[in-house]
Formats: C-alpha cells, sequence, structure tokens
C-alpha cells in the first residue's frame, strides 16, 4: 500500500505540478492578445522556435489596425547564462519588457519585503528576479551578478506564487536585447484590445495585414494547451486507476490468506457466538489500518519522491522545494489519495470478511483432522 | 438449560460414499450433570457435540433447548445461545494468539456487550480462579499447555453459560495436569451448578462423570 501510495503521489504531483505551471502561465497575459512571428509555435506565454519579430515596425503596424489600445513588446529568452553556466529549460527564463510597462505585464506584482524598485531608465543595468531564483543563487537587493557576460544589479526580488516568475530574471527591453545579441528584435507583442472589442476580431485582421505573424487569442492560446493537459489529465487517471485496481486485488489476495490462516480463530470467535458483523467489522477494520499505516507512509515517501523528481527535472537544490512541499503537493491532493486508499483497502477486504464470517468450528476441525 | 435430541443423525459425503458421523442418536441432558462420552477415534463423539452445541446442523432429527426446536432459529438466534448460555472447550484450546490472557477471558464478554469494567472485573475473578492470577498478561505462546486449558476454561465461563461443552479437554495434556483439569471442571459442575458435557478417551473424566455414554460409528449408547 505504501508504494502503490508512493507512487500514485510521486506521479500525479508531478504531472500536476507542470500542469498546473503551464496552466497558469496565461495569467500573465491575461485578456491580451499575443503576436508571434509564424515560424513560432507558441505553448501558453512561452514562443518555442527562434523566430523573431522586427520590433518597431511590426509594433507600428499592429498599432494601426483598427481596435488596438496598446502594444508591448518582449524579448523572451530561455536557456539562459548564469555566471557562466547555460541554465537548462525550463528552469529559468529572462523576460525584457520596455520599463513603463512593467505594470501592464507583471500586474500588482510586489517586491519581496517591500525592499527595491522596479529598473526605471532602459539604459540601466538593474532587473528584478525570481524569488526561487534569489534563493537557489543567495542573491540579495543590491547584489551584482553576471547574466551572458554581463553584470547586472539586482534591484528587487519579485514577490509571486507563479511558477514562471519565480524562476524569471525581468529587464529593461533593450538590456535584454543587448545582453541576447537580438538589437531591435522581439519575439512576442502583447497586444490589449479596446474595451468591448472582441480579440478573434483582432487577431484576424492582425494576420490579414502583417503577414509574418500569428496573432493568437487568448482561448486560442488554451485551447492550443488544453487537449495536451487534457491527455496528460487522462494518463494520470489510467496510472492511478491501474495502481488502485492492483492494491485492492493485492489486498484481498493478502487478506484473503490471513483470514485462511487465521481459520481456527475465526472459526472460534463464531463458536463462541461472535455476531457476524463483528467478525466482518474485524476484517475490514484490519484492512482499513493497512490502508491508514501504508497511505500515510506512502504520502511521505511520495512527497518526498515528488521533490526529488521536481529538484532532478529542474536542476534547483532539493532543499530549496521543501518549503513549498503543499504546493507541489497540496494537502488536499494528499488528502484524496490517502482517502482512496483507505477507502480501496476496506473494499479490498470485503471478500476475505466475508468469508470470515463462514468460517465454522465444525468444518475447521473436521478438515484438520 | 435442558438439551433433548431426537434420532440426531448427521451424514457427510466423502467422494462417492457417504459417511454416517453420528447415527439417530437420542440423547437428553439435565442440568447439572457431568457427562462424558467416550468413544474411539471417528466414532462421531467432535460430530455430536458440535451438534448439541448449534456449530453445526443435522441432516435429519431434531435437537430440542428447553423444548424449542432450534432448527426453527434463525442462525443469530444460535449465535445468542451460544454466547450467552453455553461455553466451549477445545481440545488445542484455540486461544486467540494476539490476545493475552486476560483479554482471551474478556473477549466473549466484550462479544456480549458487558461494560469493559465489568469484563475486566470478571476476567481477573475467572483466572485468579483457574489458578493463573499470576499468568494475566501472558500470551498464550507464554502459556504451557495446562496453563492454556485453564484460560480456555475461563474463557468458556465468562458469560456464566448452563452448559460446558468440552471436546477433548485433556487431549493435550500431561496425566498431572489432565487430572488438575478434570477437576476443575468437576468443581465447575458441582459448585456453578453447570452441565458439563465432555468427549473424551480419558478414563479419568469417565471416573468423574455422572452420566457416561460410548459412542461407535455413530450410535450413542448409556453405560451408567
Amino acid at each position: 500500500m505504501a508504494l502503490a501510495t508512493t507512487f500514485v503521489i510521486a506521479v500525479g504531483a508531478t504531472t500536476m505540478r507542470y500542469t498546473t505551471v503551464i496552466k497558469e502561465m496565461n495569467v500573465l497575459f491575461s485578456g491580451q492578445v499575443m503576436v508571434v512571428s509564424n515560424k513560432s509555435i507558441i505553448i501558453q506565454a512561452i514562443p518555442i522556435g527562434g523566430g523573431m519579430l522586427p520590433q518597431n515596425s511590426t509594433e507600428r503596424k499592429i498599432q494601426n489596425v483598427t481596435g488596438v489600445e496598446k502594444t508591448v513588446p518582449i524579448l523572451f529568452v530561455t536557456p539562459i547564462d548564469i555566471g557562466g553556466i547555460l541554465q537548462p529549460v525550463p528552469v529559468n527564463f529572462s523576460m525584457g519588457i520596455p520599463v513603463e510597462d512593467w505594470q501592464l505585464i507583471l500586474g500588482p506584482t510586489p517586491l519581496k519585503g517591500n525592499i527595491g524598485h522596479f529598473p526605471t531608465t532602459e539604459s540601466s543595468n538593474e532587473v528584478v528576479v525570481g524569488a526561487s531564483l534569489a534563493d537557489q543563487y543567495n542573491w540579495t537587493v543590491g547584489k551584482r551578478i553576471l547574466v551572458s557576460s554581463y553584470e547586472l544589479e539586482i534591484a528587487g526580488i519579485l514577490d509571486t506564487k507563479l511558477a514562471l516568475l519565480n524562476r524569471c530574471i525581468v529587464m529593461p527591453l533593450k538590456l535584454t536585447q543587448e545582453i541576447y545579441k537580438y538589437p531591435g528584435s522581439v519575439n512576442i507583442i502583447t497586444v490589449k484590445p479596446l474595451q468591448g472589442y472582441p480579440q478573434k476580431n483582432l487577431t484576424d485582421t492582425i494576420e490579414k495585414q502583417i503577414p509574418y505573424v500569428s496573432a493568437l487569442t487568448e482561448d486560442e492560446r488554451n485551447d492550443m494547451i488544453q487537449p495536451i493537459l487534457a491527455q496528460v489529465e487522462t494518463w494520470n487517471l489510467g496510472i492511478q486507476t491501474v495502481v488502485f485496481i492492483m492494491s485492492l486485488i493485492l489486498v484481498m489476495t493478502v487478506t484473503l490468506m490471513s483470514v485462511s490462516e487465521r481459520r481456527r480463530d475465526f472459526a472460534t470467535l463464531d463458536a463462541m457466538g461472535a455476531p457476524l458483523n463483528h467478525v466482518f467489522r474485524l476484517v475490514i477494520l484490519e484492512t482499513s489500518l493497512i490502508g491508514i499505516l501504508g497511505g500515510a507512509i506512502g504520502i511521505f515517501f511520495g512527497s518526498l519522491t515528488a521533490l526529488v523528481l521536481a529538484s532532478l527535472y529542474t536542476s534547483i537544490p532539493l532543499a530549496q522545494f521543501f518549503p513549498s512541499i503543499f504546493e507541489i503537493v497540496p494537502p488536499l491532493y494528499m488528502l484524496e489519495i490517502f482517502a482512496a486508499i483507505v477507502i480501496v483497502c476496506c473494499f479490498g477486504g470485503v471478500i476475505p470478511a466475508i468469508n470470515a464470517t463462514r468460517m465454522r468450528i465444525a468444518e475447521v476441525l473436521r478438515a484438520e483432522y | 438449560m435442558k438439551i433433548r435430541t431426537t434420532d440426531l443423525t448427521r451424514t457427510y459425503r466423502l467422494g462417492s460414499s457417504e459417511i454416517i458421523a453420528v447415527n439417530k442418536v437420542n440423547l437428553e441432558v439435565r442440568d447439572p450433570t457431568f457427562i462424558a462420552v467416550v468413544g474411539p477415534s471417528g466414532s462421531g463423539k467432535s460430530t455430536l457435540l458440535n451438534l448439541i452445541g448449534l456449530n453445526d446442523y443435522p441432516t435429519s432429527g431434531k435437537i430440542l433447548i428447553d423444548d424449542a426446536d432450534v432448527s426453527l432459529l434463525s442462525s443469530g438466534e444460535r449465535r445468542k445461545i451460544r454466547l450467552f448460555r453455553m461455553g466451549f472447550v477445545f481440545q488445542t484450546f484455540n486461544l486467540l494468539p494476539t490476545l493475552n490472557a486476560l483479554e482471551n477471558v474478556e473477549l466473549p464478554m466484550a462479544l456480549a456487550g458487558k461494560p469493559r469494567k465489568e469484563q475486566r472485573e470478571n476476567a481477573l475473578k475467572l483466572l485468579e480462579a483457574v489458578g493463573l492470577g499470576n499468568r494475566l498478561f501472558h500470551r498464550p505462546k507464554e502459556l504451557s499447555m495446562g496453563e492454556m486449558q485453564r484460560v480456555a476454561i475461563a474463557r468458556a465461563l465468562a458469560n456464566n453459560p448452563e452448559i460446558i461443552i468440552a471436546d477433548e479437554p485433556t487431549g493435550e495434556l500431561d496425566s498431572k495436569t489432565a487430572k488438575e483439569i478434570i477437576t476443575l471442571l468437576f468443581d465447575i459442575n458441582r459448585r456453578q451448578k453447570t452441565t458439563v458435557i465432555v468427549v473424551t478417551h480419558d478414563e479419568k473424566i469417565v471416573d468423574v462423570a455422572d452420566t457416561i455414554y460410548t459412542i461407535l460409528d455413530g450410535r450413542l449408547k448409556l453405560e451408567g
């Protein structure tokens, strides 16, 4: 039971973690249209592929389209080189945003401890960093760091729950273009439609008027990822179902053997006049205890495995995940799996319990002698 | 408790042949008495005891308890009779190995729904009475054969039954311990006015019994 629970928790929590991260990416660009090169594909908020857009000309063309209120050019870079080591995908990101548009993209994201500030000039070398990155590298406000051989100064640490921002270095757009050698280029332009203007109309017009771009509404971005997420969740559910069925069979077999080994005890209870429901409850209680004990051990080791897996996948030190264990394995999920395993064990005890109620001293003794 | 059997028969099927374990037995038990049923192995002693103890169902014939036909009783009612009016002692003791002596004796009282305090007090008294006041918290594997049988007898007495049904209670014991157990059962019969029915090979039991039956090929015969 412990092994089954460990497996379910580890697999479930890991897949859930990634689907949550993917789902929450869209929070950043909520209510906006995203324009990328038609050579790129986009997964929620991340452009995949090397398609770049000439910043000024594309922005100008988009601004001329009816229904556009505001555009924000963004350079999104991954992987990034910190301290001379290239950090693998999907751990770390760098996002360049024009300094006047911080709030439009980051929303009301505060700075940790209200210390520091958002960079105010495009030419500065100041950046804000995600809390997870800061924890990993012991970065503090005012510290100077080396990113792709450029010395940058940390102006603030983002206080956010969003995984994407937690692993992000956010810097002025010009600085990003300079560091990553994309002068005058961006890979995303977000477009805020005029109040009440349909996103779909806007994307159709943009794609018609600018042939080298793809424009996606928020719904389209969700629709693209939804089948993949649904498939992941289906697989997860399938794995859980198989594990639970195997656990059910295992508990049933083990308990049947245990009841058979103790047939003399059950027959003695029967001879003493023990009520049938007492014997039945006794066996169910035993299998429930197996479930409770196995479930508790499994949740502990499963959560630990989920943390180790997260650490292995992201190269983030394991210790850094401990404070956020309940974000990686939500308590509600733990409770659901615990309840499921206890219920499975209870059901696994039903047939052995019925068997136990049928043990008769006369038959048992006759079989033994 | 009055038990009467009329033409009580129990047969088993073994492959294609039919074995008559108990053959038209007519027996009357009036309390309080000490009955010994003697017979060789396979003569039907234990089968008869299981029928009288309502642990088995006859193929034909009747068992009447206090003149009521038990075949008309539900399984639950039979259990209640076993729990509240009968006590069982087995040749191999049949103590629950995970429970200590005290808990084994408390068990029938727990099944009968007696309060926890009463269970503990009665179990202590019974174990003291069978001479095991100093072995209360020992599990069966920590007890000698004689001690295990004493615990089994204390357990059989737990719900103050009207009848004790004992299947070869001295079968696993040495002669000295067997004698002690026989004395204990005899004392219970005489002091508590509890009927004792014992099936046995042991002649020492026969010596103390009020009524002796022999059984051979399932047929019961009164010897004296």
